[in-house]
């Protein structure tokens, strides 16, 4: 019984982690129709630009979230002109170029980190590593559960923001009918430009997060671009409110299978599960996707 | 066209005397432009000709090499059947894989092929007859000329099996119209699954049987180093990079890709700045050069422009 509630604990927790870069990655599918390889390279950048303000000017990981943010925002706004080009150019088909096209940029932020920062495995302090709560029997790391409460207050912000203010009115407008809501004045080719450099900013901002409850290194980003898909497949691509729920059983899914299964089996599971989602009800499991 | 014949027949006559004229190491790094033409070419089949990117290809290249590997030490079976047999395999698991999943398009069945080729590596590191996270040792035989020679056989097969299926037959005008549009090849009575199955189990073929060879080749596979993403990855490197859609791109891609790779290597020793390299290439392939090295040359003649679908529709009934 305490294994069973350590181990829901446990996969609500990694859950709520990857709710945060579920979310920015669907919002960039539902307006651009971009499926962004690289976004598991974006976590991983915005690990070491966490890992290296700590190191160069001291302080908290934590104090340097809303840096990270802003200059991730910055740099995804410098990129989105070029990855508007690819999929908007008369190409024989658009989806599969942007889809190649951001796979390059993750070699390349790949290619980079490793020749920059070698193999070397590193670990950001915080103040709250360590810290634990004890519940009776069951143990709850501090940073993990800051990093869940994290996790669902960005994602509450950003739903509030698409679903009550205006801007995110245009941005659902842009993501359900792009032709039409350019005529409506929306200047879709903006909300593009806002959109990614939000996702950019979201997914570095988790990436710091991350770092400092695991760890750094330059491979890193393949796992969490595989937990990002996988988040998206479930939730239906382009359906914010869904990733909630797909993050949680993506984290229960985890650590259910590490727990009784084995964690060998733990990819295995994870890639079963998506494939067969993919197969029987590609829109994700409301329906909703786009 | 006379001249065009007399490159080919040049090319061919290099191909063929090239073990003999070079060191071991080249003859090495030759070895693997030819594995990689082959490969790339494949992949070319399935994303080139019909338009479905697959991001699990190089799965069929690690399957290849794990069936020969284990026909091999398990069931002591001789090399060429070892062979055969894994080009079956991957044809038939592409086959099975291939009916649910190509109903998917664009993004969808990217992400599902690739979902599919790791849920296959990640069996090949939990199962025990594969060996599983501790590979696989074949058998060491040093030949490296019979290997060159394995390889230019079965990737001149992929080149010849290209060129009199998918560009002069009636296949390679349904694919093609598929690649345009879907269902417009559907409604003027393509039968669109079938033939999508058929291609997709032609372009698993191959890398099966060269990565039997590649497995014997180098006499040590391990799940990362024959199914990992990097050969995914390379493969597209090399047919984005050539030119999709056209016979000779993968050839130039793989040359140009692999020699690359090997001079980095050469001059400045087991680095990863060759990842940058070809990360950034590919995406300036795809910004500046969407047709790829073979789009550039396409006006000098050397190459023949693709056929517009609208063409084909004069040229055949269907």
């Amino acid at each position: 019984m305490e294994l069973l509630l350590q181990t829901v604990i446990d996969g609500l927790l990694m859950g709520g982690l990857i709710i945060i870069i579920g979310v920015g990655f669907s919002l960039c599918f539902g307006v651009m129709h971009i499926v962004d390889f690289a976004v598991g390279e974006w976590v991983m950048l915005g690990a070491y630009a966490g890992y290296m303000m700590v190191r160069h000017f001291g302080h908290d990981a934590m104090f340097y979230l809303p840096v990270i943010f802003v200059i991730f925002s910055a740099l995804g706004w410098v990129i989105y002109p070029v990855i508007l080009q690819v999929v908007s150019g008369k190409r024989f088909n658009p989806a599969i170029m942007g889809l190649i096209f951001t796979f390059g940029l993750s070699i390349t932020m790949k290619g980079g980190a490793l020749t920059v920062w070698g193999y070397h495995i590193q670990s950001v302090p915080t103040w709250l590593t360590g810290k634990t709560l004890y519940l009776g029997p069951l143990t709850i790391p501090g940073l993990r559960v800051s990093g869940f409460f994290f996790g669902i207050l960005v994602t509450l912000l950003l739903l509030a923001f698409l679903y009550k203010s205006r801007y995110g009115n245009v941005i659902r407008a842009t993501a359900m009918d792009r032709d039409t809501a350019n005529l409506l004045g929306a200047d879709v080719r903006k909300v593009g430009a806002f959109v990614y450099s939000l996702y950019a900013g979201i997914t570095a901002m988790s990436g710091a997060l991350i770092g400092a409850l695991f760890s750094v290194h330059s491979v890193m980003g393949a796992k969490y671009t595989m937990l990002a898909f996988f988040v998206v497949v479930l939730a239906g691509m382009g359906y914010v409110p869904g990733v909630i729920p797909a993050a949680i059983i993506l984290g229960l899914l985890q650590s259910f299978v590490s727990v009784y299964i084995g964690g060998r089996f733990n990819l295995a599971a994870l890639f079963l599960v998506m494939y067969g989602v993919l197969l029987i009800t590609p829109k994700g499991i409301f329906r909703r996707g786009w | 066209m006379a001249w065009k014949l007399t490159v080919f027949i040049l090319l061919l006559v290099i191909c063929f005397i090239f073990p003999w004229i070079v060191s071991p190491l080249w003859l090495r790094i030759g070895t693997e432009v030819v594995m990689w033409a082959g490969l790339a070419q494949s992949f070319n089949i399935i994303c080139g000709y019909t338009g479905r990117l697959d991001f699990g290809h190089g799965a069929f290249f690690g399957i290849g090499a794990y069936v020969t590997g284990m026909a091999m030490t398990l069931l002591g079976w001789p090399f060429g059947l070892g062979l055969l047999v894994s080009g079956i395999v991957s044809a038939l698991l592409a086959l099975a894989i291939g009916y649910p999943t190509l109903r998917l398009r664009g993004a969808y069945f990217a992400i599902a092929t690739w979902a599919m080729g790791e849920l296959i590596r990640q069996i090949a590191t939990i199962l025990d007859i594969t060996g599983g996270a501790f590979g696989l040792q074949l058998p060491a035989v040093l030949n490296l000329p019979y290997f060159y020679y394995m390889m230019l056989l079965v990737t001149g097969l992929t080149y010849l099996t290209t060129y009199l299926l998918v560009e002069k037959a009636r296949f390679g005008y349904k694919l093609l119209a598929i690649r345009e549009d879907e269902d417009a090849a559907e409604m003027v009575g393509v039968n669109t699954a079938s033939t999508k199955n058929w291609a997709f189990a032609l372009s698993a073929f191959f890398p099966g049987v060269l990565g039997g060879i590649y497995a014997y080749w180098v006499t040590f596979i391990h799940p990362d180093s024959v199914l990992g993403g990097q050969i995914t990855d390379v493969m597209c490197v090399m047919a984005f990079l050539g030119g999709i859609g056209s016979l000779w791109g993968p050839f130039l891609g793989a040359i140009v890709v692999q020699l690359i790779q090997r001079v980095l290597w050469v001059v400045w020793g087991e680095g990863t700045f060759y990842l940058v390299i070809i990360g950034v290439t590919i995406c300036a392939v795809i910004l500046f050069i969407p047709n790829g090295l073979v789009g550039l040359l396409e006006g000098t003649g050397l190459f023949s422009p693709k056929e517009s679908v609208n063409e084909l529709k004069k040229k055949i009934k269907w």
